[in-house]
């Protein structure tokens, strides 16, 4: 079990610039949009939290379909191998920064599917997982105040776990590779994007990434024929 | 005009569009929560979501032309907002008239095409080749009322036009056929249901937009409450009488967006040729016979 080590920014020492931050922030907490991977049985709770009974939107919070623009990963449910993979592209295609949330036990530590061999059992292991929602699985009404908490957390300025999946990734790519198998490779590349927006720390790199520029062959541009 | 006025009108007349624009797209979430019996957002969150959306800390660009795209989707619309006239502000309004306004209005969706083709993603090539087949049909009316209107009044300066309505009666007492023709070309125009196939979240993943992230799809929402705005500026200048003042205007203006929206959140979606079908049949058939009447 690795601790999650989250460096906040430093707060500016120009009052005004902290003020225009501190806006930022609170605009940031109080527009998410959710992309909800419905792995699991714990989907069934989202729409009751979405529809008339209780109402995301009046928190600000609204279901998007596409990960570009989503804020919020919602993983509702048991993650099988297969899926997790899925789980995993789907979350370096969101655009930073992006958050987590497990909902039910089995994002938890494997919950009832415990002793299966097909499905994976902490989340956090693969993914920053910025909160857990417990339960099996848990109401609507447990599921808003998930989301509230990660709200403060934002506005807070606390909500930079994101962060970690690029300054740690190596530890993450290890798990992966673990599960996945030694040549397991993504679309994104997270060190080149790391490089890029400045994120990289001393774990970015280690022994797994190593094994994934071995392995890593370049994308191509998917080649133009029609199909016949 | 002196020319600090003329740039003082080309600065106030998108900013004032934004921030009405702004306010109807609160007005659309309000009433489609009402319709829901929800509760709805509050009442800065289209705001919010502009700024949380410009505030992305990564940005995904497929290239120079996604660029551009968003740049011809949201510059169509201010480029339109300064041909629209308004109380207090004519922009350019008589230089330009409805026929380059109806130019300026297409901008954006074929903006959209070029942005979204180097994107590169099958689902949002379908949505933009549904989207412009949308247009395709709403075009055909909309152009059938814009041309009975121009004859009726015998100009095609919306400055006229408002002018002639002020002091006669307005447009829509005159010619009732076009106005409800120019009303169905409305609903398709703002891309709302029954005629909103090509976003379809659930099955195409919101088609043209499914690429877009952080300040793009800011830019779209941007584009969202200008677009919201020209379409009811431009349907309030032909058949309401334009502006005596911004109370009476804004009042028009709102009216006239709340009628598609309340119609949209009631219906689920056509499939792009019965789109295609319904368009070219019925606000066609209701156009042709209004301008049989004004000519
Ligand atoms: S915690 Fe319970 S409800 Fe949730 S995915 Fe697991 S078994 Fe299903």
């Amino acid at each position: 079990m690795k601790n999650i080590e989250i460096k906040t920014t430093q707060q500016r020492t120009n009052p005004l610039a902290n003020v225009f931050d501190r806006f930022m922030q609170f605009c940031q907490s109080r527009s998410l949009f959710m992309l909800h991977y419905c792995t699991g049985c714990g989907a069934i709770e989202l729409p009751p939290a979405m529809t008339s009974r209780f109402d995301m939107e009046r928190l600000g919070i609204q279901p998007m379909v596409t990960p570009r623009q989503a804020d919020i990963l919602l993983i509702t449910g048991y993650v099988s191998v297969k899926t997790l993979k899925r789980v995993i592209l789907t979350y370096e295609q969101m655009q930073s920064p992006k958050y987590v949330i497990g909902i039910c036990s089995c994002t938890v530590n494997g919950g009832m599917y415990w002793q299966s061999y097909a499905t994976a059992k902490k989340l956090n292991d693969y993914l920053p997982v910025d909160l857990y929602i417990a339960g099996c699985m848990p109401r609507p009404e447990a599921v808003i105040e998930g989301l509230q908490l990660l709200q403060n957390k934002i506005a807070n300025n606390d909500g930079h776990s994101w962060k970690d999946y690029f300054q740690n990734y190596d530890y993450y790519l290890g798990n992966q590779q673990h599960l996945f198998g030694e040549d397991w490779q993504t679309p994104t590349d997270i060190i080149t994007e790391a490089k890029h927006y400045g994120l990289e720390a001393e774990g970015t790199y280690g022994k797994h990434t190593e094994l994934l520029a071995k392995h890593q062959h370049p994308l191509q541009p998917l080649p133009l024929k029609t199909n016949n | 005009m002196s020319w600090s006025e003329l740039l003082a009108e080309l600065f106030f007349m998108p900013a004032i569009a934004f921030v009405v624009g702004l306010f109807m797209v609160l007005m659309m979430r309000k009433i489609a929560a009402k319709i829901q019996r929800r509760v709805g957002p509050p009442f800065f969150q289209p705001l919010y979501d502009i700024v949380k959306l410009y505030q992305k800390d990564t940005q995904v660009s497929h290239g120079l032309w996604h660029d551009i795209g968003i740049v011809m989707a949201v510059g169509g619309y201010i480029g339109a907002e300064i041909l629209l006239p308004v109380p207090g502000f004519d922009g350019i309004a008589d230089k330009g008239g409805i026929i380059t306004l109806s130019y300026f209005l297409m901008i954006p969706s074929l903006g959209m095409a070029l942005g979204v083709g180097q994107c590169a993603n099958p689902n949002g090539s379908i949505g933009i080749s549904r989207a412009l087949t949308a247009m395709l049909a709403y075009d055909i009316p909309f152009i059938i009322v814009v041309f009975g209107v121009a004859w009726h009044f015998q100009s095609t300066s919306l400055v006229e036009m408002v002018e002639y309505q002020q002091v006669h009666q307005w447009g829509i007492f005159e010619m009732p056929l076009l106005a409800f023709a120019g009303l169905f070309a409305l609903q398709g125009m703002m891309g709302k249901h029954p005629f909103e196939i090509y976003v379809a979240p659930a099955e195409i993943a919101t088609g043209p937009m499914v690429e877009m992230s952080g300040k793009y799809m800011g830019g779209l929402f941007v584009m969202q409450s200008f677009q919201f705005y020209t379409a009811g500026v431009l349907y309030t200048s032909l058949f309401l009488g334009g502006g005596e003042n911004w109370i009476t205007f804004l009042i028009k203006c709102f009216a006239v967006i709340a009628i598609p929206i309340s119609i949209a959140y009631v219906f689920p979606r056509f499939r792009t040729e019965d789109v295609v079908r319904l368009l070219w049949k019925w606000p066609v058939m209701m156009g042709l016979i209004g301008l049989a009447f004004v000519m």
